[in-house]
C-alpha cells in the first residue's frame, strides 16, 4: 500500500453540483464510503486528481417507503441497509446481502452507491504496482493481454458487489443523474459483461438511488460462498427470490456476483412455474450451468465457483420452499 | 509460613504492558516520532533467478530529493543467523536468486520520491533457469543457487538411533504414508518496519527495528557496516508479534543502516505487506514420507521418515529447521528405534525460517497422522494408543534429549474427559466428528547458536532511593508476554507489591544483553536469571533488615513489604527504610542474575545432536470437533479442548493466551493457509487472499493447564507459547476422517482439496461397483 496521491477534495451539496463537478475534471472520482476506492488509489489502481465527496448530499441519504415499495439512497451505508425494518422485513435477500458484506467497520461507512459500482476484480489486476509490472500488466491496466484469457480481447475481471444480486432478484430500477438530466433503468442494465467497463454510466453520471417494488409476497435469501465468513470478497454470491403457488413454484428469481464481469439474473427461469420444488431444481441446475461463464479471475478455481454456486442457488431454493 | 507466597507466580494477572497497547499508547517502530528522518524503499528484483548484468542507478540518483542509493556493493559481508551458513547479503551481490529479493535501496526526502526513484533503476539480469519445487532444484544438471552446494542441497541430514530393522521385523503391523504440507508464514500484525539513525560525527548508529532478537541485529549490523559494535545501539520498541518472523536477522534491517550511513542522517523504513510476504522466513513446505511400525496392543517398535523441505533461496535457519524435524520425533513417546533423511533444497523462492513450532509442526503432523490411521487399522482407541507409548521422566531418549518432566499423561485424560470422548466419539452424527493429536517443543535451545561462554540469560536488577526495582532485561517481549512473566518471578521471590516493579527491555545501551525470544526459551532460561537475580537481592535486603533490626540475618524473615524479626513481630521495618539502610554507605544497588543450560542438557554428541537439545518439554494434547459440508467442501472447527503441560502456569491467564494462539495458528495451518507462487511470482501476497483465519472462524478453544512441575523450570515452569501448535494440525485431519469417513494427507483442507479427494473417492467406489458413471465435475 502507498501513502495516498495528491487530490483535490470537493465536497457539493447536491446531486447537480456533484455531476457538475465530475464533468469539469477526467480524472475526478466520486468518493462515497471509499472502501474500494481508496484502498485502489493506494494500490495505484486508479489515478485522480479531484475526489468528489457524496458525504453532503441529502438526497443521496434517504431510506423510506415510496410509492408502492421502497427507495434506498446511494449514500446509504449498509449498516443503515442491514438494519432497516423494511427491508429486513420486505427483501430478507439485500438485508443479507448487505450484512455479510466485509467487516463491521466496512460497513459502518461503505455505501450502497458504492457497493454496487464495486471495481471489478481480478488475480492479476488487485496486485502491487510492482507485481502488475513484473507480471507485464494486464488489459484492464496498462497492458494490452487478458492474463485470464491469453487471447480475448476482453477484459474477464469480475464483479464481486453483493447488493447487486439481491436487488435484482427483486426488480430494482436504478436512478442515475447526469449532466443532460436523469434517466432510470433496471439495475441489471447498469452493468455491461465486460471488465474494464463494466458499468453503463458515462464519466459524469451519478448512481443516486434504487427504487424497488413492494415485495408482494417474494420471499429472498442470498447466500455467498467465501474462504472466510468475515472480510473476503465472495467468491460467488447468489440471490434468490421465490413466490410459491402452493407446493410448485409461482415465481422464482436467481442472480449471482462473483461469477464474471456483471452480476448475472439468470434467464429462462419462466419455464419453472408450476413445476414442483424437486423439478424445478433439475431444470433451474441446467440452466445456470448454461449461463454461468467463470473464467479464472480468482485464486479459487472457477471449477470450484462454478460448483458451490449450484450447491448455494438449489439450498436457497431449498430454504425458501421450506419457509 | 511465608506470607507472600504465590503473589507473583500462579497469578493471572494481565500483561503488565497491555494498557499501552489496548489505549493505542504503545509507540511501535512505525509509530516513532522522527519528523526529518528520510524514507528508504527497497528495489526488488522482478527475476526468480539470474546473473546480473548490469545495476543502473544513475536516472534515480539524479531525481531530486534523492538523497542516497545503495546496492550490493554496499555490503560484501555475507551474513545468516547460522554462524555456519552465512550466504546473504543485504542487497544482491552478483545473482538474484527469488522474485522480490532486494537489488537496490533509495533514501529520499519523501515516500513519492522514493517511490519514483524506484521506477528508474534499471536492473539488467542474464535469466538463469529457476527452481520452485525441491524436486527441480535437486534433478541432475539443474543449475547451483550456490555454487557451494551441491545438488541445491542445504543440508541433507542422515540419523539412525536405534535398531530400526529390528524394530520392523518386530512389528505386527508396518505402514507408511506421505503427508504434503503447504508454506506457511507468520501473518503479524505488525509489519515489518526498522529506523536507523546515524551520527555522522561519532560515526554512531542508533537502530529501532521489529526484531525478536536484538542482539542478533546488533552484531549483524557490525559485520555488515563494518562497525566496531560500541558504536551501535540497539533499541527494540514494542513489537507486534513475531511469531519466528523476526527471530533472525532481516535484510531491510541492514539496508536500512547501510542507508542511514551512506544518507548520513536517518532513514526510515516501513515494509508493505506484500514484502513482508516476500521478506517471509515462514513455515516451509514439507513433504514427509513417514513408516511406523507397531505391535498388535499399539506398542511402536520403530520410526523412519523421510522429509524434504522446500527451503527457498538463502540458509536462514534451514539447517535448524531440517535438525529440528528428525530430533523432535523423540521425546514425546517411547520409541526404540528412529532413522530419520532430512533434505533442506534450495529453491528461487523467498527464504522460509523459524516459524512458531520450529522444525516440528508438519513432522509431528505426519507422525500423529499415521499412528491415528495404524490405530484404527488395529481397532485400538486414538487415544489409547498414545496411551500405550508414554515416556516415563526423567529419561533420556535414543538421540540424548533429557526428558525431566512429562505431563502428557495428565493432557490426556484432561482433553479425553472434557470433549466427552469415550461417550461421543463414533457415535455423532456424519458430517461430524472429534480427533485427537498430541505435540511437545522444547523449553529452550540448550545449546546458544553462538558459543561465547557467557551466561544463556543475565537479568540484572536495580534498586534505588525511591524503593522501586527496575528490571533491567535484554528479552524481547513481541506480545507473548515476557516481561510480565519476569516480573512475577521477581514478585515471587521478593514479595513486594507490583507497584514497585517497572521493567527496561531492550536498550542495548542500557539493559543487558540477551539472545532473543526465540525457541521458547525466555521463560524458562531468563526467568531462572531473573529468580537468581532476585534471590541475591533479597540476600542484600536480608542483611540490611538485620542491621537496620540489630538482629542476626539469618532470624530475619522477609515478608514482602515488611522484614522482621523471627518470633518477634513487633522488630519489624517497612520495605522502604529496608532500602534505606541498604543504601548507606553504597548508593544505588544493582543485583544480577544469570542462568546457563548446563552441558549434560545440550544434545546427543553425534553431528547436530544440540538441536532439539532443551532443559525441558511442553506437552500438549489436542481434541478438536469439526462439522464438514460434503456439498461444499468447507471444514468448521466448532470446539477444541487443549490441555498443555506448560511446568508450572507463572500466569496461567497468559497461558491460556498462548494455546489459543498457538491451536488458532495450527487451525490457519490446517484449513486456509498457504502461500502460493506462479513461476516464482507470489501470488498471495495479502492479508486478503493468504487467509488467516478471521474471527468468525475461531472455535472456542478449551484450555486445560497440567503443571508437571519441572525441576530445573523457574517455579517449575515450562514453556508455553508454542508447543500446542503441533497438536492441532493432526487433530483437524483425525476429526474429518471421523466425520466423513475421509484422511486427508494435504495442508490446507482449503473446499477445493476436500471436493477433490471426496470426488476421487467416489470415483474408486463407482469402479468398484462397476455401475454409476464416473463423478461428473461441477455436479451439485
Amino acid at each position: 500500500m502507498e501513502p495516498l496521491p495528491d487530490f483535490q477534495l470537493l465536497k457539493p451539496r447536491s446531486v447537480a453540483e456533484a455531476v457538475t463537478a465530475r464533468a469539469a475534471s477526467a480524472h475526478a472520482r466520486f468518493l462515497a464510503g471509499g472502501t474500494d476506492l481508496l484502498a485502489n488509489l493506494r494500490s495505484g489502481l486508479i489515478e485522480v486528481d479531484t475526489l468528489i465527496d457524496l458525504g453532503a448530499i441529502p438526497e443521496l441519504h434517504r431510506l423510506g417507503a415510496h410509492a408502492d415499495g421502497i427507495r434506498i439512497g446511494a449514500g446509504v451505508t449498509l449498516e443503515e441497509l442491514a438494519a432497516h425494518p423494511q427491508v429486513a422485513r420486505d427483501y430478507p435477500a439485500l438485508a443479507q446481502a448487505a450484512a455479510g458484506v466485509a467487516g463491521p467497520t466496512h460497513r459502518a461507512v461503505a455505501t450502497v452507491g458504492g457497493n454496487l459500482c464495486l471495481d471489478t476484480r481480478c488475480r492479476f489486476y488487485n496486485q502491487s504496482e510492482w507485481w502488475r509490472a513484473g507480471n507485464q500488466h494486464c488489459l484492464k491496466l496498462a497492458g494490452d493481454t487478458c492474463r485470464v484469457a491469453l487471447k480475448a480481447d476482453r477484459c474477464y475481471a469480475a464483479f464481486s458487489g453483493d447488493l447487486a444480486p439481491a436487488l435484482m432478484v427483486h426488480g430494482a430500477i436504478a436512478e442515475i443523474a447526469g449532466a443532460q438530466g436523469r434517466r432510470e433503468l433496471p439495475l441489471g442494465e447498469l452493468y455491461t459483461d465486460e471488465g474494464r467497463a463494466y458499468l453503463n454510466l458515462a464519466p459524469h453520471e451519478l448512481l443516486v438511488a434504487l427504487r424497488l417494488p413492494a415485495a408482494g409476497g417474494l420471499r429472498s435469501g442470498y447466500e455467498k460462498i467465501r474462504i472466510r465468513a468475515a472480510i473476503d470478497f465472495p467468491l460467488t454470491g447468489v440471490a434468490v427470490a421465490l413466490r410459491r403457488d402452493g407446493e410448485r413454484v409461482g415465481e422464482l428469481c436467481v442472480a449471482a456476483t462473483g461469477t464474471e464481469s456483471r452480476p448475472l439474473r439468470f434467464a429462462g427461469l419462466e419455464v419453472l412455474q408450476g413445476m414442483t420444488r424437486d423439478a424445478a431444481l433439475v431444470t433451474l441446475d441446467k440452466l445456470i450451468r448454461k449461463q454461468l461463464g467463470m473464467m479464472e479471475t480468482h485464486l479459487v478455481s472457477a471449477g470450484y465457483r462454478r460448483r458451490a454456486t449450484l450447491v448455494v442457488a438449489k439450498r436457497l431454493v431449498q430454504r425458501l420452499f421450506a419457509a | 509460613m511465608n506470607p507472600f507466597k504465590h503473589k507473583g507466580a500462579g497469578q493471572r494477572i494481565p500483561l503488565v504492558d497491555g494498557i499501552e497497547k489496548v489505549t493505542g499508547r504503545a509507540r511501535y517502530t512505525a509509530d516513532l516520532f522522527a519528523p526529518d528522518a528520510y524514507v528508504g524503499r527497497i528495489f526488488r528484483s522482478p527475476y526468480a533467478h539470474g546473473d546480473i548484468l548490469r545495476l543502473d542507478v544513475s536516472e534515480a540518483r539524479a531525481l531530486p530529493g534523492v538523497i542516497a542509493i545503495i546496492t550490493g556493493e554496499a555490503c560484501d559481508q555475507p551474513y545468516g543467523v547460522l554462524p555456519i551458513a552465512q550466504n546473504e547479503f543485504p542487497l544482491a551481490r552478483g545473482k538474484v536468486r527469488y522474485i522480490g529479493e532486494p537489488v537496490a535501496a533509495v533514501a529520499a526526502i519523501d515516500d513519492a520520491t522514493a517511490r519514483e526513484a524506484l521506477k528508474r533503476i534499471r536492473l539488467e539480469v542474464r535469466e538463469l533457469p529457476a527452481y520452485f519445487e525441491p524436486e527441480a532444484a535437486r534433478a541432475a544438471g539443474a543449475v547451483l543457487l550456490h555454487d557451494n552446494r551441491a545438488g541445491n542441497l542445504e543440508r541433507e541430514v542422515h540419523h539412525e538411533f536405534g535398531d530400526v530393522a529390528a524394530g520392523f521385523a518386530a512389528a505386527d503391523l508396518v505402514r507408511e504414508e506421505t503427508y504434503r504440507c503447504a508454506e506457511v508464514v507468520h501473518a503479524q500484525m505488525e509489519p515489518h518496519a526498522a529506523m536507523a539513525a546515524y551520527d555522522a560525527e561519532r560515526d554512531h548508529l542508533t537502530m529501532h527495528s521489529v526484531t525478536q532478537v536484538p542482539y542478533y541485529v546488533h552484531l549483524t549490523l557490525a559485520r555488515c557496516l563494518g562497525m566496531d559494535a560500541a558504536r551501535i545501539r540497539v533499541i527494540k520498541p514494542f513489537v507486534g508479534g513475531g511469531f519466528g518472523a523476526r527471530v533472525e536477522v532481516l535484510n531491510f534491517e541492514m539496508v536500512c543502516g547501510l542507508l542511514a550511513r551512506a544518507a548520513r542522517g536517518t532513514v526510515r523504513m516501513t515494509l508493505s505487506r506484500e514484502e513482508n510476504f516476500l521478506t517471509h522466513r515462514g513455515r516451509p513446505q514439507s513433504h514427509t514420507r513417514v513408516k511406523i511400525g507397531m505391535r498388535r496392543d499399539g506398542v511402536i517398535t520403530a520410526c523412519a521418515m523421510e522429509m524434504t523441505q522446500r527451503g527457498g533461496a538463502y540458509g536462514g535457519y534451514g539447517i535448524v529447521t531440517i535438525l529440528y524435524s528428525g530430533a523432535l520425533l523423540s521425546g514425546i513417546y517411547a520409541i526404540p528405534a528412529v532413522k530419520y533423511d532430512g533434505y533442506r533444497v534450495y529453491t528461487n523462492t523467498p527464504p522460509c525460517g523459524a516459524m512458531r513450532g520450529h522444525g516440528t509442526v508438519n513432522a509431528r503432523h505426519a507422525f500423529e497422522s499415521l499412528l491415528d490411521t495404524m490405530a484404527k487399522e488395529l481397532g485400538l482407541d486414538p487415544i489409547e494408543v498414545r496411551r500405550r507409548n508414554l515416556l516415563r521422566a526423567p529419561t533420556e531418549t535414543i538421540n540424548g534429549l533429557k526428558v525431566m518432566s512429562y505431563g502428557l499423561p495428565q493432557c490426556l485424560d484432561a482433553v479425553e474427559g472434557a470433549s466427552g470422548w469415550r461417550d461421543r466419539i463414533g457415535r455423532l452424527p456424519k458430517g461430524r466428528g472429534l480427533g485427537i493429536g498430541c505435540s511437545h517443543f522444547v523449553s529452550g535451545s540448550a545449546k546458544p547458536i553462538h558459543f561465547t561462554g557467557e551466561p544463556h540469560a543475565t537479568i540484572i536488577l536495580k534498586l534505588d532511593f525511591d524503593a522501586a526495582i527496575t528490571i533491567l532485561t535484554g528479552a524481547a517481549d513481541i506480545g507473548q508476554g515476557s516481561s510480565t512473566i519476569l516480573t512475577q518471578a521477581v514478585i515471587e521471590v521478593l514479595g513486594v507489591d507490583y507497584a514497585r516493579i517497572r521493567v527496561i527491555a531492550n536498550d542495548s545501551a542500557i539493559t543487558p544483553k540477551d539472545n532473543g525470544s526465540y525457541s521458547s526459551r525466555v521463560t524458562f532460561m531468563v526467568g531462572n536469571a531473573a529468580v537468581q537475580a532476585a534471590e541475591n537481592l533479597k540476600k542484600i535486603l536480608v542483611e540490611a533488615a538485620a542491621r537496620r533490626l540489630q538482629a542476626a540475618p539469618e532470624s530475619i524473615n522477609c515478608m514482602g513489604e515488611i522484614y522482621c524479626v523471627h518470633g518477634d513481630s513487633n522488630r519489624s521495618a517497612s520495605f522502604n527504610d529496608v532500602v534505606a539502610e541498604a543504601l548507606k554507605g553504597t548508593g544505588t544497588i544493582t543485583a544480577k542474575g544469570t542462568f546457563t543450560c548446563p552441558v549434560e542438557f545440550q544434545g546427543g554428541k553425534h553431528k547436530g545432536g544440540a538441536v532439539g537439545s532443551t532443559m525441558g518439554f511442553s506437552y500438549t494434547a489436542t481434541v478438536a470437533e469439526v462439522s464438514v459440508d460434503e456439498e461444499l467442501g468447507t471444514v468448521k472447527v466448532e470446539k477444541v479442548w487443549s490441555a498443555m503441560d506448560c511446568g508450572r502456569a507463572i500466569n496461567p491467564l497468559s497461558v491460556e493466551g498462548q494455546v489459543q494462539g498457538s491451536v488458532w495458528m495450527g487451525m490457519g495451518q490446517s484449513l486456509s493457509e498457504e502461500t502460493r507462487y506462479e513461476d516464482g511470482r507470489h501470488i498471495d501476497a495479502s492479508l486478503l487472499e493468504y487467509h488467516v483465519p478471521t474471527i468468525v472462524e475461531s472455535p472456542d478453544v478449551e484450555v486445560h493447564i497440567v503443571e508437571s512441575i519441572d525441576p530445573n523450570g523457574p517455579f517449575g515452569a515450562k514453556e508455553a507459547s508454542e508447543g500446542a501448535l503441533a497438536s492441532m494440525p493432526a487433530a483437524v485431519v483425525a476429526a474429518v476422517e471421523n466425520a466423513i469417513g475421509v484422511r486427508f494427507t494435504e495442508l490446507p483442507l482449503t473446499p477445493e482439496r476436500v471436493l477433490k479427494v471426496l470426488a476421487d473417492r467416489k470415483r474408486r467406489e463407482a469402479r468398484r461397483r462397476r455401475a454409476e458413471p464416473a463423478y461428473e465435475e461441477g455436479a451439485a
